[in-house]
């Protein structure tokens, strides 16, 4: 079995500045919440600062980034794809708002 | 090779190498995660639908207490992953006790995280929240959504503290090892990641 490319006596030091990094982006994303943007260019801060946060915890905190790129290749692109398929109810969901009956 | 030479080397020999590289117990969990990560997701589409098709759409949440709850809860999962990774560290050089020290911190900031957001739970039934009932007059879903996906995520915390009860007795009678206490961290931080996604979704963005 092949060996990771973990590097064992790496020590908590980058840990805890990632840890720190990830506090300061939580920090950003409050700042920005009562910055009064709209709900659209808030809901697009938030998640990528959401996503960026994620992308470091799986391959820092996770080690994804210290395992063999197989690994990688064989969770990440499944995972993305099924987001993406995903999105195709966004349009039904619009639709909702002028399927209402209106009251008079 | 013949089949008494397969024979004569014995089972290890003919073993195929894993084309990942890791145990099977860690494929496993990374396998386990991938589908917990496309159930959360759901959860969360699925919020982001109700909202998109509810015009008027609640935003109950005051910086205090609130978000400000939600940040300490934040803080506390954050350094939970840190402890985590100190357990994890000190599992892969042999320190028994230093591993189970921790593993016991980061058990506690889960603790932590549960108690605050039940606290948070408890607080807004008070104010008359339900799965189905708003008390400020908007959109019923609001209470189904926010109790359905907190609440899952919730659920994943205490799951993920039993756990990592269970790995440190083990590990303290040497019934486990480090490839278990990585095993469950890499569950432990799947969690924190997911609350990346839930509070600015669910609380920041239903601040007022």
């Amino acid at each position: 079995m092949g060996a990771p490319k973990t590097k064992d006596g790496m020590g908590m030091g980058p840990f805890v500045a990632i840890w720190a990094g990830l506090l300061c982006i939580v920090g950003i994303e409050v700042f920005l919440t009562y910055r009064h943007f709209s709900s659209q260019k808030l809901l697009l801060f938030l998640l990528i600062f959401a996503c960026i946060e994620a992308s470091i915890a799986v391959m820092f905190f996770m080690h994804l980034k210290y395992e063999r790129p197989s690994l990688f290749w064989s969770l990440v692109p499944a995972l993305l794809f099924v987001l993406f398929m995903m999105d195709h109810f966004w349009p039904d969901a619009l639709r909702l708002e002028h399927l209402r009956v209106v009251h008079w | 090779m013949s089949e008494s030479e397969i024979a004569m080397a014995g089972h290890e020999a003919v073993r195929e190498d894993s084309p990942y590289g890791i145990q099977h117990k860690k494929l496993g969990i990374w396998l386990f995660i991938l589908s917990d990560a496309v159930t959360f997701a759901s959860v969360l589409f699925a919020y982001g639908y109700v909202r998109v098709g509810s015009p008027g759409w609640t935003r109950p949440f005051e910086f205090s207490p609130t978000i400000a709850n939600g940040m300490v809860m934040t803080l506390a999962l954050l350094t939970s992953s840190l402890t985590m990774l100190g357990a994890l560290e000190a599992a892969k050089h042999d320190h028994k006790s230093r591993c189970l020290a921790w593993l016991g911190a980061t058990m506690l900031l889960g603790t932590l995280f549960a108690a605050l957001h039940i606290r948070e739970w408890l607080k807004m039934m008070e104010d008359g929240w339900r799965l189905f009932q708003n008390p400020l007059g908007g959109p019923a879903l609001f209470g189904a959504t926010f109790f359905s996906i907190t609440g899952l995520h919730l659920t994943h915390v205490v799951a993920g503290v039993v756990a990592l009860a269970v790995v440190a007795g083990k590990f303290n009678r040497s019934r486990m090892d480090a490839g278990h206490v990585e095993t469950v961290g890499l569950y432990w931080h799947f969690v924190d990641i997911v609350w990346m996604f839930v509070f600015p979704l669910v609380y920041l963005m239903n601040a007022r």
